[in-house]
């Protein structure tokens, strides 16, 4: 194990220097510059050549080049063209807010996903299953920023239970005897609705992957086994079928939650979240090469470390699974 | 066991989720500050307080309220308000000379403000190449302090934009910025250290000054105990503040923004409001409404260096076929004024109502036939015209250049409907006027970035709609747009245009000091530009502002809306 472990990290590494490489060409290649968007005739050409000099773009490729690698290398990732703060410090001020707001949807989702999916497998073709399914279905399928929207208009401004939208209110943490509880409750308050919205939009994935696993276990003889040892029907489902269907949904849930560091662009934007997925929209349509490159870079590295973790995880959940 | 602990999860999140709803209901009903600070909804966090790098819009909205020039423009729009200046400047043409008078004012820090930072902040500009400023500080040959209150400028040339652009300048503290600039002209690029300063702290002599700031959430602006216009009247207006401060808070969406007004979280929506949600507002009492005109333009653009957007008759019969009113009133909801010139109206003294209009008034068959007529006297021809031998508007076809080469598809490019919707279905209804004709356009939305490229840097394109939602009140734009010598590589002649009666007025209007006479200059370019269209101005937007009635009064209208340091400085709290 400790082998193949060593083995796919050196994979990542030659990976990550690839997708670093990529990521340096192609935001190269995108039209336009950090100054091609100030449409402004106050702007004078020598004055924005001038600003494409200091931001280090008039330098041969290769030094840019060079000089990217030796910022990916110090942790940097150099300095954003429109903030001008290192890029590290502008995404780990966002990071957090994304990582609190997505991986709670994803367990949430997952942990409900998961259950309801054992019931509707267990119940198939009965009134409970089809509710279930449909359900999952429609919701999976919902237009993300409309069902945003819809929540908001109900449950915040109609009904007035939660804020429009935002993080926090300035309300409290502009009060200096707010302490860290009810600083904690705002944010919680500020949560409630992203986290339905995105409850309600992927909960539905990991019902269905359950539900086929399941359906797939449930054929196995060692469940018809359970059944002529005369175990419960709950025990046969919880502690024979749930267990070993769920390898599809440990990798379905841990890319997910790989994921949830890029953020939803359109949840936070929608919600007005100071996340990390608005940054690389914004880096992206106004190419700010530093923070856009790091941001990307940051979900790769993610995604191929989830990878590995899903792939250890596998034999420590199938025996038969051996590296 | 395992349904046990399932069982367990599911109630302790039910009962996480329940306590939550309640907790948070109770902390929503809290009311913690004061009721005289203003809750502004804005739909961007300023990227940075530096002065030198916030080039946003808003960026500029805080900056601006921090730190002050020595003039500024009055609400109504030109005249030009003495605001750290104690006066207008006074001229000393024997020495081509300005000098200035600083009224006593202080630093938000409680120092004084002297001539000494005024002379700074030049220093820093010419010295750094200031971007967005150097271009209005380089005729300066010299400015000098005379005593603590006094500063003269001397000008190489005389140049218009000294009194309407240079003056305008905001001023920076000597004390904050000094050390600053000296650390970083020892670096290989000075430029780049001095724009990657955090500034943390700004100093600045405007009405606020920074309180807090949570990234990606709120900027909270505190009054400015040491700001001089408190208690002065100044051009009309008593000056405050009379806030306390100012919360502005950032929406993601317009959407969010326009709920979060009408629910009352927010006073104002610092932000026009999209057409279709005027109606509403309109029907809340709680909410009053502000139009203003808005100093932009928005135009179909066309690339002179080829065929056939090189020959004034096809641009011309062009401009006839393109119904303005239709865009206005269909595209934009009425919210938006016809524009002729691209001087927008708003700009009451620079604005020529007496230039060359085109297809003004028509209904679409007088569109079609007086096209028709431009275009066949120009020597253009079509396998089906599209006025047929009665005079009756038709279908047009096949349309050939004066030459009898068919008339090859164009693009017509625009940015994407989710940038701005507008001038995506003005790019198309464009396109459908000119095929009416029987002229094979296309309009291709195009991703900003990458039609600002094509359209400046590599002027590769066909026609374009573009626009400029803040253009400044000095017109001095007309000559960046279409003086030759600003044909060139990010140069804003995007449309190739060459007329060197054109850049002598230009060059005639940049050095005329008496505004009568450059009035008169600049109403002779808009003639022109009109009469030889490389350009076909189409809309200028108007601002329609939304405020909860309840909350504050006060507001000073003025070109661009009510969000303005006017109306910062005299709201006050409805009691």
């Amino acid at each position: 194990m400790r082998k193949f472990i060593l083995k796919r990290l050196l994979q990542v590494v030659v990976i990550l220097f690839l997708i670093l490489t990529i990521l340096f060409v192609l935001f190269r290649l995108a039209p336009g510059d950090p100054v091609s968007r100030l449409v402004d005739p106050n702007l004078t050409p020598e004055e924005a050549d001038h600003l494409i000099e200091q931001m280090g773009l008039k330098e041969p490729i290769w030094t840019q080049y060079l000089m990217y690698l030796k910022n990916f290398a110090s942790g940097e990732f150099g300095y954003s063209f429109h903030y001008g703060e290192p890029v590290a410090k502008v995404i780990w001020e966002r990071l957090p807010n994304t990582v609190m707001l997505f991986t709670t949807a994803v367990i949430l989702a997952a942990l409900v996903g998961i259950s309801w999916g054992k019931i509707a497998a267990w119940k198939k073709g009965r009134f409970q299953d089809i509710l279930l399914t449909i359900a999952s279905l429609v919701t999976h399928t919902l237009f993300l920023p409309w069902l945003a929207l819809l929540l908001v208009w109900v449950f915040a401004y109609h009904m007035e239970w939660f804020p429009i939208t935002g993080m926090i209110s300035d309300e409290i943490w502009l009060d200096p005897s707010s302490g860290f509880f009810g600083k904690l409750v705002d944010v919680a308050h500020h949560m409630v609705l992203p986290l339905a919205t995105l409850f309600l939009i992927h909960f539905g994935s990991y019902l269905l992957v359950m539900r086929s696993s399941m359906l797939e276990t449930l054929k196995e003889d060692y469940i018809l086994l359970a059944r002529a040892k005369g175990l419960s029907e709950r025990a046969i489902r919880n502690q024979h079928a749930a267990p070993n269907a769920w390898l599809p949904v440990v990798t379905s849930v841990g890319l997910s939650l790989a994921f949830s560091i890029n953020g939803g662009a359109l949840t936070e934007t929608v919600f007005s979240w100071p996340g990390i997925g608005r940054e690389m929209v914004f880096a992206v349509s106004n190419n700010d090469y530093p923070l856009a490159q790091a941001s990307f870079l940051l979900i790769a590295a993610v995604v191929l470390m989830a990878n590995l973790v899903v792939d250890v995880l596998y034999a420590y959940l199938d025996p038969r699974i051996r590296y | 066991m395992a349904a046990g602990v399932g069982e367990k999860i599911r109630r302790a999140l039910l009962g996480a989720a329940a306590a939550l709803l309640c907790l948070g209901l109770a902390a929503g009903a809290a009311r913690a500050l004061s009721d005289d600070i203003i809750r502004v909804g804005v739909l961007e966090e300023p990227k940075s307080l530096n002065l030198w790098l916030a080039n946003d819009t808003w960026s500029q909205r805080v900056v601006d309220l921090i730190y002050e020039p020595l003039y500024v423009h009055g609400p109504k729009g030109q005249e030009l308000v003495p605001w750290l200046a104690a006066g207008p400047p006074q001229f000393d043409a024997a020495q081509l000379a300005y000098t200035v008078k600083l009224r006593p004012a202080k630093w938000s820090d409680g120092s004084d403000l002297t001539a000494q930072d005024v002379v700074f902040t030049g220093k820093l500009i010419q010295d750094f190449q200031m971007p967005l400023h150097s271009s209005k500080w380089k005729f300066i040959k010299k400015v000098e302090a005379l005593d603590k209150h006094t500063v003269r400028y001397w000008l190489q040339k005389p140049k218009a934009i000294f009194l309407s652009r240079t003056l305008l300048t905001p001023i920076v503290q000597k004390k904050q910025w000094e050390p600053i600039a000296k650390s970083a002209q020892g670096a290989q690029k000075p430029l780049q250290v001095l724009l990657r300063h955090k500034m943390d702290k700004p100093v600045g002599t405007g009405p606020f000054m920074l309180a807090s700031w949570k990234r990606g959430v709120f900027v909270y602006l505190l009054r400015n105990p040491h700001f001089f216009g408190r208690n002065q009247t100044i051009a009309g207006y008593p000056l405050g503040p009379y806030i306390k401060g100012m919360i502005l808070k950032v929406f993601g969406t317009a959407d969010a923004a326009v709920l979060a007004l009408r629910k009352g979280e927010i006073d104002y929506y610092w932000n026009s409001i999209q057409p279709g949600y005027i109606q509403q507002i309109k029907d809340d009492p709680e909410v009053k409404l502000f139009v203003n005109k808005k100093s932009a333009v928005y135009f179909l653009g066309f690339n002179l260096r080829k065929a056939p957007f090189n020959d004034v008759n096809f641009r011309r019969a062009v401009a006839t076929l393109v119904s303005k009113e239709f865009i206005i009133q269909r595209i934009l909801q009425g919210e938006a004024e016809v524009m002729h010139s691209l001087v927008p109206p708003g700009n009451e003294f620079y604005y020529n109502p007496q230039v060359p209009r085109y297809g003004d008034g028509l209904d679409w068959n007088q569109r079609v036939q007086t096209a028709y007529q431009i275009l066949k006297k120009a020597g253009y021809t079509w396998q089906v015209p599209p006025v047929n031998a009665s005079g009756e508007v038709v279908k047009g076809q096949g349309i050939r250049l004066p030459g009898g080469q068919p008339l090859a598809e164009f693009t017509i490019l625009t940015p994407p409907a989710d940038y701005d919707p507008h001038r995506a279905m003005s790019g198309q209804m464009i396109q459908e006027w000119l095929r009416a004709v029987g002229i094979p356009a296309l309009s291709r939305p195009m991703s900003f970035g990458a039609m600002v490229q094509r359209i400046k840097d590599q002027r590769d394109f066909d026609c374009f709609v573009l626009g400029y939602a803040k253009l400044s009140l000095d017109p001095g734009y007309l000559r960046a747009f279409f003086h030759s010598a600003m044909d060139r590589p990010r140069g804003y002649n995007m449309s190739g245009y060459r007329n060197p009666d054109f850049d002598r007025l230009a060059d005639e209007s940049e050095n005329a000091m008496d505004p009568a006479v450059r009035r008169q200059l600049i109403h002779k370019m808009q003639a022109m530009i009109m009469q030889d269209l490389p350009y076909v101005p189409l809309y200028n937007p108007l601002v329609v502002e939304g405020v909860r009635k309840n909350r504050f009064s006060g507001w000073v209208p003025s070109l661009g809306g009510i969000g303005n340091e006017w109306s910062f400085c005299v709201i006050k709290l409805v009691k």
